[in-house]
């Protein structure tokens, strides 16, 4: 026998006779806990009951935490208002109003489903579940390079991906981690949506319902492949080993799972909040920049935006896109939500009116590259925020952002020249 | 045997671990040694992992790693 | 100031005595270049401030994660005043495995034997007193969840710092010769010579990678 192996049985040996002195065990009935796991990881029951608790964990995090941000959104609005309307420089109240006060509410909405989603992990952490769910979840995880604790940061990522990958700390194994940060922006959060209702509502009509789900189908599919790329590509393909201790249930306390929360949301706060904030000025900046020719920005068409806009042109124009989409998918970098928004003031026709807009700017195979390219390309300030601070660093984060947008790229030139092959324009 | 094939519910003895350096050690730092009373709780509804008991407390241990400790009966 | 860093296997209530302990009074930060949170906070017992740095949830110290490395380096090279050493006592077997290495260290170790409640409902009487003689290092019962011996914590830890213990723990004596052959060729060839000499020898003997590495470094081994 090997010495490893020799010292680690010396050990429990040495423990064996310190107990045996000072210890007695008395036999107890059938524990509570594992009375619980009877049915919670029931060969039939186990899949079931994670699933409904998934849905409750995702409802939690963000039905739950929905008012909160709307409140937030209202009050810098209202503060933006107040500012536009009283400061009587139009350059000053533009930078106080949209850039100063927007930006604010920018970051500050994201505070209400991270905290929740850590009052959820908290919960489900201290009770004891936690191991369980990747217990039941591993199996299927690892087919697919990833492992039983990715799977919930994997499904906040529907809802939206900053704190879905902040959920990550509750992976230890640091590879692992990494993956599984990596591959989450490919989740298609809630943000990406409307540009999906929007397109595939104008130019596929009947089948709407259908093109919206394989792009969400699609999004896990790349997420699936990649993540099984980068384990054997960049981490020399050794599976992690799990081993992972199933600790008895246990009541979790409220004071318990506040503080996990608030700890873990004030990272959030400290570290990201600041490269946001910068980062929606800099966008505030350049959409209405030059001041003169923006005519105190409000025609994007001659911003810097727009000069970038122009710049991508010919990058997308083998995918059937002119500027306008170059513009709109610059500021969804910023927050995916506003792509549609812009495409309205791009075009001059405010939100209401984008549908009837688009078409003479699209045809079906050029919406199809689109809403890929919304799928995949960046991820969006916020989320590279996050990135950085998660993944330690700019390499890592750089990295992210290249594969996306090589993928994206890639993918939506592969569904613009399908359809072109098979006959739709 | 292989503890990847023990049936839940039986009790058995550990023989010996194998594996790679790091696994093995990893797999000996949380008990399973030689001599180690273990007892199959459960399969994980899709088969893979497995939850054991050992050493009083519960891990669960996926089937590759498993297959790397050998078992006999108590 | 006591210096001091809290070690122990994951879920033993590690979070719950570093927040008794420092209240809202902490930082939260990551380990140098990895993305491991790192915790560090202030008490105060009758006046002598204690800096508690929460070290990564670890069940071994062979540096084989991340995790185990930080816990280890840290103990090595910082040199805490003190060390706390949490041991969930309903699982309290796997638990010692940890406090057997943190001694082949030389820690100055005071053990927090938590989750008291769960082990007596678990069948385990465990005498304290007993368990604190066998092992030569004070021992305080705790039921943090409850805040229940937080106050005697802090009082053993001011206590220990001022007359450190690092009793010495006996293998078998096949072990020990393998080892006491080791360590002196480790004193001999002065072998990373900043760390416990009989620690030095176990980690090469297990074919430790990083401190192989370490030692590669500057001697040949
Ligand atoms: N019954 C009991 N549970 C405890 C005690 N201390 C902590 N816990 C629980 O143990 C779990 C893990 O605690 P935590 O502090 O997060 O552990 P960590 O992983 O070591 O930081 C939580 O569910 C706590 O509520 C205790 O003294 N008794
Ligand atoms: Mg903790």
């Amino acid at each position: 026998m090997d010495f490893a192996a020799q010292i680690a049985m010396a050990r429990y040996e040495r423990i064996g006779e310190i107990l045996g002195r000072c210890m007695e065990r008395v036999e107890k009935p059938e524990s509570f806990s594992d009375m619980i796991d009877k049915v919670v990881l029931d060969r039939y029951l186990g899949i079931p009951v994670f699933l409904t608790l998934m849905w409750a964990v995702f409802q939690f995090a963000f039905s739950v935490s929905a008012p909160f941000s709307d409140a937030v959104d209202v009050f810098f609005s209202a503060c933006s208002d107040w500012a536009k309307n009283t400061i009587t420089d139009p350059q000053l109240a533009s930078l106080i109003g949209d850039g100063i006060f927007g930006g604010l509410g920018f970051v500050l909405v994201f505070l209400p489903p991270i905290a929740f989603v850590f009052m959820a992990l908290a919960v489900l952490e201290d009770t004891g579940y936690l191991s369980r769910a990747a217990f039941v979840m591993d199996r299927a995880m690892t087919k697919v390079g990833l492992q039983g604790k990715s799977f919930i940061p994997m499904l906040l990522g529907f809802g939206c991906n900053v704190p879905a990958i902040m959920a990550t700390r509750t992976i230890e194994n640091e590879i692992d981690r990494k993956i599984t940060i990596m591959v989450n922006p490919l989740m298609s959060c809630s943000a990406r949506l409307p540009v999906y209702i929007l397109f595939a509502g104008v130019f596929f009509e009947k089948y709407a319902g259908a093109v919206i789900t394989s792009m969400y189908l699609l999004g896990i599919l790349l997420a699936a492949l990649m993540a099984t790329l980068f384990r054997k590509l960049v981490f020399g393909g050794k599976p992690s080993p799990l081993l992972l201790e199933m600790p008895p249930y246990t009541v979790p306390t409220l004071r318990g799972v506040f503080t996990s929360a608030w700890v873990r949301t004030r990272v959030f706060l400290k570290k990201a909040a600041t490269v946001l904030f910068i980062g929606a000025i800099a966008i505030w900046f350049l959409s209405t920049h030059p001041w003169q020719a923006t005519e105190g920005g409000s025609v994007v068409e001659n911003s810097y935006a727009a000069v970038i806009g122009h710049a991508v042109e010919p990058l997308i124009r083998p995918l059937g896109l002119d500027w306008t989409a170059g513009i709109a998918l610059f500021a969804g970098f910023m927050a995916k939500e506003i792509v549609v928004g812009t495409l309205g003031i791009v075009y001059g026709v405010g939100e209401e009116n984008v549908a009837s807009a688009i078409v003479s700017h699209f045809t079906p195979a050029s919406a199809l590259a689109m809403m890929v390219i919304t799928l995949i390309y960046l991820p969006c300030l916020a989320t590279i925020g996050i990135l950085r601070q998660e993944l330690g660093g700019w390499k890592w984060t750089g990295f992210v952002v290249a594969y996306e947008l090589v993928l994206a790229y890639m993918v939506a030139g592969i569904v613009f020249l399908g359809c072109k092959l098979v006959g739709v324009a | 045997m292989k503890l990847s094939e023990v049936e839940p519910g039986s009790v058995v003895v550990i023989a010996d671990v194998h594996g790679n350096p790091e696994v093995r050690k990893k797999l000996l730092d949380m008990g399973l040694i030689k001599g180690a009373e273990v007892k199959v709780v459960r399969n994980a509804p899709l088969k893979d992992p497995m939850e054991i008991e050992v050493k009083g407390y519960n891990l669960s241990i996926r089937k590759v790693e498993a297959e790397k400790v050998l078992v006999v009966e108590r | 100031m006591i210096r001091t860093a809290l070690a122990g296997n994951p879920n033993v209530g590690k979070s719950v005595i570093f927040n008794a302990l420092t209240g809202a009074k902490q930082k939260i930060g990551n380990w140098p270049g990895v993305t491991v949170e790192k915790k560090e906070g202030i008490c105060n017992y009758k006046g002598t401030e204690i800096q508690v740095t929460d070290l990564p949830g670890i069940y071994s110290l062979t540096a084989s994660s991340i995790d185990e490395k930080i816990a280890r380096d840290y103990i090595l090279d910082e040199k805490p005043d003190v060390v706390v050493d949490i041991v969930d006592a309903s699982n309290i077997e796997r638990n010692l495995y940890l406090t057997m290495q943190l001694m082949e260290m030389e820690a100055n170790l005071v053990i927090a034997l938590n989750k008291m409640d769960l082990a007596e409902s678990k069948g385990y009487r465990i005498d304290v007193r007993k368990l604190s003689n066998e092992i030569g290092l004070p021992v305080v019962p705790m039921v943090a969840i409850r805040n229940e011996g937080v106050e005697e914590l802090k009082q053993t830890v001011v206590h220990a710092a001022n007359s450190p213990k690092k009793p010495a723990i006996r293998y078998s004596d096949e072990v020990e010769e393998a080892i006491g052959e080791m360590e002196k060729k480790v004193t001999k060839e002065r072998i990373l010579p900043e760390y416990p000499s009989r620690f030095v020898a176990i980690k090469l003997l297990e074919g430790d990678k990083t401190i192989l590495e370490k030692a590669g470094k500057r001697t040949e081994v």
